[in-house]
């Protein structure tokens, strides 16, 4: 067995079945070990479109994605999906091909300091200097990828080792300790939580991460509290949940952003206080005490001085600290904001509406359907306007906004979960970012469907043009876009185009029936913007909203 | 604000540069460093200074894959290390 054939079979000895990614020079000796080594492999496009395919496998089923790519141009062009997984938190293993051991450092054809690169963009990365190495360094990329706050691992190995003799290995089963809860800290949160008069939850990504939806939602059933969520957290509570308010923080809806401000105790699981969520940070939730639960220590007093922190795993604290406090005026006030601050669908005209469109397809989509979204105006409608009741049927670039994401994602999330219906909802300037992945749909006869919504703009930017920057639109108008539908028939896939309301009900209906995968055109007014806005610099009870 | 801190560590190749890469990205600029390294363990004394909580930095090298220990030694508001 040489090195190649060794990392397929450890491959398989961490139970990964499928990898995404694109050959070539430095990388051929796995390649060759990849033909008929057991474990499948998804062409993309790119390598951009190889990671960020894991990335969508990763986060629509909870397993580590798996990239691979060779030396050079290869790796480099990994490192925006490696950002994005690293600013996520999501469980990725990237391997790359690298010249010959004697070949680094002499700047040979296609050679890269990747390891290098790879230090600001990686949770932990590896180069492979010996055979030995090898077997050891899988296992722990495997541990560290998926450990505590999970992130992206790569792992470098030159030509020489894929192609030499490789060195057989036990695998040392990482023993996982676990402390006891400080039984101190978890009466002084019960303490907090039951003289509050206005708690307030606010739910992070880490609960998704820790698979402690469950936990939480007894937690929420049990205590009652009102709720928020951050963009990737969308999911963890179910969405018609009583006293749930939805997004919080620069595009969150009105009630979220009004309770934050409000509350006097904010419990802040798997959340990490990012800009977005919290606008004018000193003054986001002003009145509040805090109880920050997160497994990252470096996150407790990060960007908020908190009065209780504990960074044990959620499944175990959510139920320690459940107690149910006396809050009937609180509730009461957070069903009225509800009601005066609801989502409005009434638009005047003929042009179609896209939060109603969006809100119209998630009433009428498979249950379990996923949904991928790209960046932009768009993905705020999507966060805003459909809901899902699983972390992981809402895939959206939350911490790094990486265009050109809802498509990989989607061919990752399709491969992973074949019978579930897989959305990506993109926009006119993203769809260009990683259009080649239709090739990769096309190859596979993936039943991907597309949801393009088309605003001729670089929409969220001409939106901030539009407000912060006098109207200048520099940049942002693509109205030279190609015609989409004709673009996607090349790949033989299927689509058409609306323009008006009166055409969204059918439209929708041939999107979902269809066997394969499905391009729906949608075209809308570049003026719609995304409302609320918490503006730059503000804090979150001074949103804008829509006039008129 | 001058901190300075020990750190012990397997040695990796690019160690340092995991080391000082998460110095620089977090605020944090190296007034001294000296480093020994020592059947496979790397020592680290280190003095760096920034106007933001030494904290921000410690938990961030705690996290850092390799780091064994990292240790606050002393803090000084106006005293100036030499290099
Ligand atoms: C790779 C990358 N480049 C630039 C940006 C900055 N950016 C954020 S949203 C946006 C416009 C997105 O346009 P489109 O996909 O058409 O979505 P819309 O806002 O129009 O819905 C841009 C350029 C980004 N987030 N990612
Ligand atoms: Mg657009």
């Amino acid at each position: 067995m040489n090195g190649a054939n060794f990392v397929v079979h450890a491959l398989k000895e961490q139970n990964v079945t499928q990898v995404f990614g694109y050959p070539g020079g430095a990388i051929m000796p796995l390649y060759d070990a990849l033909f008929d080594g057991g474990v499948d492999h998804l062409l993309c496009r790119h390598e951009q479109g190889a990671a960020m395919a894991a990335i969508g496998y990763a986060r629509s089923t909870g397993k580590v994605g798996v990239c691979i790519a060779t030396s050079g141009p290869g790796a480099t062009n990994l490192i925006t999906g490696l950002a994005d997984a690293l600013l996520d938190s999501i469980p990725i293993v990237a391997i790359t091909g690298q010249v010959p051991t004697h070949l680094i450092g002499t700047d040979a054809f296609q050679e890269v300091d990747v390891l290098g690169l790879s230090l600001a963009c990686t949770k932990h990365s590896f180069m492979v200097e010996t055979a030995e190495q090898l077997g050891p360094i899988i296992e722990q990329a495997f541990e560290i990828a998926t450990s505590g706050r999970p992130g992206p691992v790569l792992i470098d190995i030159p030509k020489d080792i894929q192609v030499g003799p490789s060195v057989a290995y036990a695998l040392a089963q990482l023993a996982d300790t676990q402390k006891p809860l400080d039984q101190n800290l978890i009466s002084h949160s019960k303490l907090l939580i039951s003289e509050a008069k206005k708690p307030l939850l606010y739910v992070g990504g880490g609960v998704g991460m820790a698979k402690a939806v469950s936990e939480l939602r007894t937690f929420i059933e049990q205590t009652q509290i009102p709720s928020v969520c951050t963009l990737k957290a969308i999911g963890c509570i179910q969405h018609d949940s009583t006293y749930f308010m939805g997004m919080v923080g620069m595009h969150g809806s009105k009630a979220s952003n009004l309770a934050i401000q409000e509350c006097d105790l904010l419990i802040a699981v798997g959340a990490r206080f990012d800009d977005r969520v919290t606008g004018k940070l000193d003054e986001f939730a002003q009145h509040a005490k805090v109880i920050h639960l997160d497994v990252d220590a470096a996150e407790i007093d990060k960007l908020r001085q908190v009065t209780i922190s504990m960074t044990d795993d959620l499944k175990q604290v959510l139920p320690a600290i459940t107690v149910q406090p006396s809050i009937e005026q609180w509730q009461q006030h957070i069903s009225e904001m509800k009601v005066t601050h609801a989502n409005r669908y009434d638009h005047p005209g003929e042009p179609i509406f896209a939060p109603a469109l969006l809100r119209q397809l998630a009433e009428t989509m498979p249950a379990d359907t996923v949904i991928c979204s790209d960046v932009g105006q768009h993905q705020m409608w999507v966060a805003q306007h459909m809901f899902v009741d699983r972390p992981e049927n809402h895939i959206s670039s939350s911490g790094l906004g990486t265009m050109g994401f809802g498509v990989p994602a989607a061919v990752g999330a399709q491969v992973a979960r074949p019978n579930d219906t897989v959305i990506a909802v993109s926009g006119d300037g993203s769809f260009m970012m990683n259009i080649q992945e239709l090739g990769t749909i096309k190859r596979k006869q993936l039943p991907v469907k597309i949801l393009l919504i088309d605003n001729q703009r670089l929409g969220m930017v001409r939106q901030w043009q539009e407000l912060f920057f006098n109207g200048r639109f520099s940049e942002t108008i693509l109205t030279d876009n190609p015609d989409f539908v004709t673009l996607a028939s090349a790949f033989d896939i299927p689509g058409e185009t609306i323009v008006v309301k009166s055409q969204i009900e059918q439209a929708l209906q041939r999107l979902l029936n269809s066997d394969g995968p499905y391009l729906l055109h949608v075209s809308i007014s570049e003026e719609e913007n995304v409302w609320p806005l918490v503006p730059p610099g503000a804090a979150n009870d001074q949103m804008m909203e829509s006039v008129g | 604000m001058n901190n300075t801190l020990t750190i012990e560590a397997k040695h990796s190749p690019e160690f340092l540069e995991r080391l000082l890469r998460v110095c620089r990205h977090r605020g944090f600029s190296i007034v001294s460093i000296n480093a020994t390294i020592e059947q496979q363990l790397t020592h680290i004394e280190l003095t760096v200074s920034s106007d933001r909580e030494i904290t921000l930095l410690t938990k961030q090298l705690d996290k850092v894959i390799g780091i064994l220990t990292v240790t606050l030694l002393a803090s000084s508001g106006n005293i100036k290390a030499s290099a």
